[in-house]
């Protein structure tokens, strides 16, 4: 066979199979896809899905898990300052708020941003991806998978504010004043941890089942 | 159905999954998606050589970064300053075990396992050898790629010293320097590896099954 027909004969199976495909999270290799089964990618062998359902379900469980832990990490203070023996607590709201008041409003905006909004609406944009896999929710595939993409980008950023509870805790360490991490940033960064499982356990084939 | 050769002609967007057919590139040469213009590929014909040189400079920034002082400050006489070690003897004083273990893995072990990965891939497809370590380092790569938190890490030590400028007097660090190093290296090498690339290279070099019809 010659290459012109060779690459004619590739060009009409593609365009019949279509979307037969799927992408290897590992190695990026086009893949044929088989619905509902366990399927290996063809050049790294690693899982490129296992059936679907696991994935549903495991996606539901982090969601869950982490929208429990975002309680104890609103309710309890993030970091502590102990000021000649003398305690305050500051949750994450009190934070943002004390640090508008003073008037740094770029810190206070990044911080809202970051561990209030970001949180939000990743539980938000996967809730939403997973109903409407169950659910037949008008919108193109496109644009869920640009939301799931997003969603998995935005994820690490919410390690913001423990990371600066953290280097304050470290800096500000005299024998008159201390700050440390409260209980807060401990339930917090285990906040961020599960919603970042919980991204990436979702499967993208379930947006291609709903439609 | 088709053979791997002819699937491996082939390339889905990874923000959009639209189907793409691979067409030839001149050296340099970007090749965009159709829908959502996300750089798909390029051509690059020394990409090995060139991001081995970048992840030995990054390794070695990156343990300069984690081995001395990032920034120090001063209120009124008083002293601190933060470096890794400093910063895991008071998460420990003050029994925040948790989010130390997070922090240790995060910022430490992973980018730490990235880049040697990357090192020994990088240099065993360049020697043509041990197939099997790099198949192994490429899976563990595209796993962990997630994890690694340094970025946000520095961000937040800017937040910190924002925080602090209004009553302590602020000394800037070797490591900070070495921090900022270690990012641009890390932001070049990150935008400009394609993992795709890196298997089609193992797939030829070592070819274990390649022409094997499914």
């Amino acid at each position: 066979m010659s290459c012109g027909e060779n690459m004619k004969r590739v060009m009409e199976t593609i365009m019949i199979e279509k979307s037969k495909f799927i992408r290897c999270h590992t190695c990026e290799a086009v893949n044929y896809e088989n619905q509902e089964k366990e399927l290996f990618c063809r050049r790294c062998h690693s899982t490129i899905h296992q059936p679907l359902y696991i994935s549903y379900h495991r996606t539901w469980a982090f969601l869950i898990t982490a929208i429990i832990l975002y309680i104890p990490a609103n309710l309890y203070p993030i970091l502590v300052t102990k000021q000649f023996g003398v305690q305050t607590n500051s949750t994450i709201l009190g934070g943002i708020i004390h640090l508008w008041e003073v008037g740094s409003y770029p810190i206070a905006l990044i911080i809202l941003v970051a561990s209030v909004f970001v949180p939000i609406l990743k539980f938000i944009f996967i809730t939403y991806l997973l109903l409407s896999t169950k659910y037949n929710v008008n919108s193109s595939r496109v644009d869920k998978y640009k939301l799931f993409y997003i969603t998995e980008a935005i994820g690490p950023w919410s390690m913001i504010d423990v990371f600066v509870v953290i280097i304050l805790s470290v800096l500000i360490h005299f024998s008159g004043v201390q700050v440390f991490p409260g209980a807060g940033a401990t339930s917090f960064a285990l906040m961020v941890f599960f919603t970042m499982l919980s991204a990436l356990s979702f499967d993208t084939k379930l947006i291609k089942k709903g439609n | 159905m088709l053979t791997n050769k002819e699937l491996d002609q082939f390339i889905i967007c990874k923000k959009c999954n639209t189907l793409h057919r691979k067409i030839p590139l001149h050296q340099g040469g970007k090749a965009l998606c159709s829908k959502c213009d996300t750089l798909i590929y390029r051509r690059d014909d020394n990409m090995i050589e060139k991001k081995l040189a970048l992840v030995i400079t990054t390794i070695i920034s990156l343990v300069i970064a984690f081995q001395f002082t990032i920034i120090s400050i001063n209120i009124n006489g008083l002293e601190r300053s933060l470096s890794l070690v400093s910063l895991f003897a008071v998460l420990v004083e003050h029994q925040q075990y948790l989010v130390g273990l997070m922090f240790l893995f995060l910022i430490v072990l992973f980018p730490l396992m990235m880049l040697s990965s990357m090192f020994f891939v990088l240099l065993f497809i360049k020697i043509k050898r041990y197939g099997y370590a790099v198949k192994r380092l490429l899976t563990l790569l595209a796993h962990i790629e997630h994890w690694n938190m340094l970025d946000i890490f520095f961000i937040s030590l800017l937040v910190a010293m924002v925080k602090l400028f209004d009553y302590a007097r602020i000394e800037i660090g070797i490591s900070f320097v070495a921090f900022i190093l270690t990012l641009g290296l890390e932001l070049i090498i990150t935008k400009n590896i394609s993992f795709d690339e890196l298997w089609r290279k193992y797939e030829k070099s070592y070819g274990d099954d390649y022409d094997r019809e499914e």
